[in-house]
């Protein structure tokens, strides 16, 4: 097993008002390739600002983020722009889109930003590849507008895959569906790592979601609580980790 | 009421860069405004002051004609007339200074010398000495100057100064002493203030006049003007125009009508500008606040409350926009005034007149209100179900925008007429048209824009592929808002672009009206007639070396049909050898041997279309000399057009009508031209001939270079207050990128979260500018051709193709994408610091 991503004692603090309020109070964790890992927890636990850290989207307080060997907590913007661009991919909770831009031009995106031509050749490929993945072949040309919101989801999916990025980092990608649509994101997030090999790292409050995981980190008051394993399923039944979290007192 | 006052107050504070900037839009456009009112009231006002200092008391003058004079008897018997308190004589010459004693003060052209009575004169006019002494002697070697001229001059009381004077006067007769300075620009209006004022005794030594060439009458306060005028025929013999100080204030008016019409057109197009950014940012508030706005209607607060919460931001902006340009607005002026009194040739008084800035606030405010009106009723209709929306509707603007555009449009030209008024109403009408062509331009902008933006995106497309093609997505986004982006610069630009396409035709044909109808490469100016004949200096200065024609002309005015007309005395045959003037109608040989042949004249087209004539050869024309009988002359030719004369083109007559029947007696100047290639040889042997018999030689391209030049100077000033225009239109891509961007904030955070850099972000606002710049630019030449070729044509020129001033093209579309990228570099750097985690929060606001 190949470690991916490691966060050690990552702290953060924000200022609100004239006091301050402390996001994560000392978390640490470790990913392994091919991996895909949940983290649950209330709202207000500190479960977003973690995921944001991890992926260079914001900087600790303290402690520190090494992806692939990499520490990236104190990188300047451009490094960690271009650590973004090639070697994480993002899936948010809505609005993941450019409207203006259609289905395969919002997946070939990180390519279009790297100013690489992704009409042709290998990349072409990854990108039509991509869209299959997540089972979108024929909207090639859609609108974002023209797509139903599981069909909007799927498609950021397929723009954070498509990079071959080291981790897939996914902040609450359901919370806005309904149930079925909700089912739909999480079987091609799913997909994306058993098929590809794809480590995903998933934030959710919903134990439904976070059944899919090979392993749950249940986050509270900015830090981790508990890590519950349930291993890699076929079946993504919810009961097992409900009654594991029941436990822990969630 | 009071609390929702605070929340319009609040709303403005809340975003406080993008309330500064409308305030500043609406401050510049007032400020042309302002600048315009100022100017039009200093312009009258200048009229007014340069008559009373002209003609002072005096109820009637009286101008011989051309080089005429009035004798000493017939000033006598005028001054016995019944009901003539007052007949001062006075002598009005142009002359140049020898640079001997002054050689600063010749470089600039002739002077105005004013020879008058030191006893009967100051009963007339009161001139003003304002340092040393007022002439006393009729006969003294001293004179007054102005003191425009004595700055400008560097010249003080006790300098002594040569004037040139008649060949055939006495050696020294020209030397002076400055014994005094008088206020302004001194008593000759049109003069541009280079006046010195001579004693009569002097000037008429000077200029071998024998009496005067004007008298200004005091009458008796009973006495009628016109019966005076009437009973005038009979004491003068000679030629003689009688004018009023009325007359005389309406023909200097007319010489600024053109001026200030323009400029009125183009602070209405700063304030069409200026309105449009009051639109932008409040239209901004009502969508940026649709939730706010909709909780407040949740909560009872009635459709006129909240219409009137989005009106008083509009008072607050109105206001604080109308001050600030009030100020900039009489700093401009006074910052223009040099510009403009080389514009209408008068001193430029900064009258700040009360009610003209009042009205000139109060427009600045109306046309605020009226932009707000739409935005405004638009937060009206915000539903109370917005609230739990996260974004109002945006769609549906078009027609709205439309309706408001011309609603705005329509109240911008009326105030400006209401401000304008005292414009001749051919002229008010003809800018009329340009600024209705010019709003129409701003209507099509919104839907040309798309297919323009996609060729104008194509350059930016090759660097920046991914950032053109965001850039142009959001553009298309909101098409109301492009629309009007690219409208209010798109109408500068083209403001720029037809003033550039006029000026440039302007010059061109004034230059070639030049070089087509004179006959030469230099021209004599006399002080005195040239008499003609074997003697004098015609057959001395054609017998230097390397000259090969020498031809007079005498310039004078007739009267055609009651209008006063100028007239100038040619020869025929030396106009067919040089091969001047274009002949529209008539034969060229026979018509130019006719007017040598006596009983011809030869006209400008131009007088045809202003009498609405419709002459050809063999017809017969009656004109007046200033006395005597009605001359019958038959029609030889029409011309394209003719030699110059003071006020318009001339009508040509060959010598021996002239003298015989007009009273011309000798030639106010020679047309000199030289042989081929020996221009620079000959020029100065024929410069030192000509100062023998006092003719002060200009060369052709001098005389061109003067008009091109002063043609220059106005159009420079109307550009600066055009790129006032730019400045506000720039602010207005400031909003609207600024809009953009908080719009986009979510988008923006995605693409930075996908790795997109900070500078990429900042590109593509950048380009998103450009695009908005570039089809400002392409629109704006092309509608600034066309509004120019639409406004020649109006002022009843033939419609040619314009001279396109490709320098200014360059620079116009310079200016249009510098101006829009330098407007990106806020709403760009706003964009690129986003923190990405904030942008991708669910509500980033």
């Amino acid at each position: 097993m190949t470690l991916v991503l490691e966060a050690r004692d990552l702290t953060k603090t924000y200022r609100l008002g004239s006091g301050t309020v402390e996001a994560l109070r000392g978390v640490s964790l470790a990913v392994q390739a091919g991996e895909f890992v949940a983290i649950m927890g209330p709202s207000g636990s500190g479960k977003s600002t973690l995921l944001q850290l991890l992926g260079g989207l914001d900087r600790p307080t303290s402690g520190q983020v090494v992806l692939e060997g990499q520490a990236i907590a104190g990188l300047a913007d451009d490094p960690a722009t271009r650590l973004r661009r090639e070697r994480t991919g993002f899936v948010f909770q809505s609005f993941n889109l450019i409207p203006v831009l259609d289905v395969r031009e919002n997946v070939a995106l990180p390519f279009a930003i790297a100013g690489i031509d992704a009409r042709r050749g290998e990349t072409a490929k990854r990108v039509a590849d991509a869209i299959a993945l997540v089972e979108l072949t024929g909207k090639e040309r859609h609108r974002p507008d023209e797509l139903s919101a599981g069909e909007q989801q799927r498609v950021a999916i397929a723009r954070a895959v498509v990079t071959n990025p080291a981790i897939l980092l996914a902040d609450e990608p359901t919370g806005n569906l309904d149930y079925s649509t909700g089912t739909e994101i999480l079987d091609a997030l799913w997909r994306s790592c058993a098929e590809l090999g794809q480590t995903v790292v998933l934030v959710t409050h919903d134990a439904k979601a976070a059944a899919y995981a090979d392993r749950v980190l249940v986050v509270r008051d900015g830090r981790i609580l508990d890590e519950i394993k349930l291993g890699r399923r076929t079946e993504h039944g919810a009961a097992p980790l409900i009654a594991r979290l029941a436990q822990v007192g969630l | 009421m009071g609390g929702l006052g605070a929340l319009a107050w609040r709303s403005l504070a809340a975003a406080p860069v993008r309330s500064v900037l409308t305030v500043l839009g609406v401050a510049l456009g007032t400020a042309v405004l302002v600048a315009t009112v100022v100017t039009a009231d200093g312009a009258d006002r200048a009229v007014d002051l340069a008559v009373t200092d002209a003609v002072g008391r005096a109820d009637l003058t009286v101008g011989a004609f051309g080089d005429a004079s009035f004798d000493r008897g017939a000033i006598e018997q005028a001054g016995a007339l019944p009901g003539v308190a007052v007949a001062a004589p006075s002598i009005e010459r142009r002359t140049y200074l020898l640079p001997d004693l002054t050689p600063d003060a010749g470089a600039d052209g002739p002077v105005a010398v004013l020879g008058i009575d030191p006893v009967l004169d100051p009963q007339v006019r009161s001139m003003e000495v304002i340092e040393g002494s007022a002439l006393v002697r009729d006969d003294e070697q001293s004179a007054l100057v102005s003191h425009t001229f004595a700055d400008a001059a560097g010249l003080t009381v006790g300098d002594p100064i040569e004037l040139l004077g008649a060949a055939d006067a006495p050696p020294g007769t020209g030397a002076v002493r400055i014994v005094g300075i008088v206020r302004g620009d001194g008593p000759v209006a049109g003069a541009a203030g280079r006046t010195v004022i001579l004693p009569i005794g002097t000037a008429r030594a000077l200029f071998g006049v024998d009496g005067a060439t004007r008298l200004d009458l005091v009458l008796e306060p009973d006495a009628e003007p016109a019966s005076v005028a009437d009973e005038l025929g009979a004491a003068l013999a000679t030629p003689y125009v009688v004018t009023t100080p009325a007359e005389l204030a309406a023909s200097l008016r007319a010489s600024t009508s053109d001026f200030l019409a323009t400029m009125a057109l183009v602070a209405a197009v700063a304030l069409f500008a200026g309105a449009f950014l009051v639109f932008n940012t409040l239209s901004m508030t009502v969508t940026e606040r649709a939730r706010e706005v909709a909780l407040l209607r949740a909560a009872g607060a009635t459709r006129g409350q909240v219409v009137s919460v989005i009106l008083r931001q509009a008072v607050v902006l109105g206001l604080a926009g109308g001050i600030v340009g009030l100020v900039l607005g009489v700093l401009l002026a006074a910052l223009l005034a040099g510009v403009v009194r080389a514009a209408i040739g008068l001193p430029a008084l900064l009258a700040v007149s009360p009610v003209g800035l009042a009205l000139a606030a109060l427009i600045s405010l109306g046309v605020t209100l009226a932009a707000a009106l739409e935005p405004a009723l638009r937060a009206g209709r915000v539903s109370p179900v917005e609230a739990l929306r996260s974004r109002a509707d945006q769609g549906r603007r078009r027609r709205a925008w439309i309706l408001w555009l011309l609603g705005v449009a329509a109240i911008v030209a009326l105030a400006v007429l209401i401000l304008g008024r005292g414009l001749d109403p051919d002229e008010a009408s003809r800018q009329l048209v340009a600024y209705a062509s010019l709003v129409a331009l701003a209507l099509l902008a919104p839907v040309v824009a798309p297919v323009v933006g996609r060729l104008v995106g194509l350059p930016f497309a090759v660097v920046a592929p991914i950032e053109e093609r965001l850039a142009r997505g959001a553009l298309a986004r909101d098409p109301g808002r492009t629309g009007l982006t690219v409208g209010a610069l798109t109408v500068a630009l083209t403001l720029v672009v037809a003033l550039a396409t006029v000026a440039a035709d302007a010059r061109r044909s004034a230059s070639a009206w030049l070089e087509g109808v004179v006959p030469g490469d230099a021209i004599l100016v006399a002080v005195a007639p040239i008499p003609l004949g074997e003697q004098g200096p015609t057959p001395e200065i054609a017998a230097v070396d390397g000259v090969e024609r020498v031809s007079p002309i005498a310039t004078f005015a007739v009267a055609f049909d009651g209008f006063r007309l100028d007239a100038a005395a040619v020869s025929g045959a030396d106009l067919l050898a040089d091969g001047r003037l274009t002949f529209v109608d008539g034969d060229r040989e026979s018509a130019l041997a006719a007017l040598d042949d006596a009983g011809s004249v030869v006209l400008p087209a131009s007088m045809l279309e202003r009498f609405e004539l419709d002459l050809g050869p063999g017809d017969r024309i009656e004109l007046q000399p200033g006395a005597g009988p009605t001359v019958e002359l038959e029609v030889a030719g029409i011309v394209e057009r003719g030699l110059p004369g003071r006020g318009g083109e001339a009508v040509l007559v060959g010598w021996s009508d002239a003298t015989a029947a007009f009273g011309v007696t000798g030639a106010d100047s020679l047309a000199v031209r030289y042989a081929d290639g020996s221009a620079e040889a000959t020029a100065g042997a024929v410069a030192d001939a000509a100062r023998l018999y006092g003719l002060e030689p200009v060369p052709l391209a001098e005389v061109r270079d003067a008009v091109t030049q002063a043609l220059g100077r106005i159009y420079g000033l109307l550009d600066i207050l055009a790129l006032v225009a730019v400045a506000v239109a720039a602010l207005g891509i400031v909003n609207t990128l600024a809009m953009s961007v908080v719009d986009r904030v979510r988008e923006i955070g995605v693409l930075r979260a996908t790795g997109m850099t900070r500078r990429q972000v900042r590109r593509m606002v950048v380009v998103e500018s450009g695009i908005l710049g570039g089809i400002a630019v392409v629109l704006g030449i092309l509608g600034g051709l066309a509004v120019a070729v639409l406004v020649s044509a109006l002022s009843g020129e033939p419609v040619a193709v314009p001279a396109i001033p490709w320098p200014t093209l360059g620079l116009v579309a310079a200016l249009g994408l510098g101006v829009a990228m330098l407007a990106a570099w806020y709403p760009a750097r706003t964009a690129a610091a986003l923190p990405i985690v904030r942008a991708v929060r669910v509500d980033p606001r």
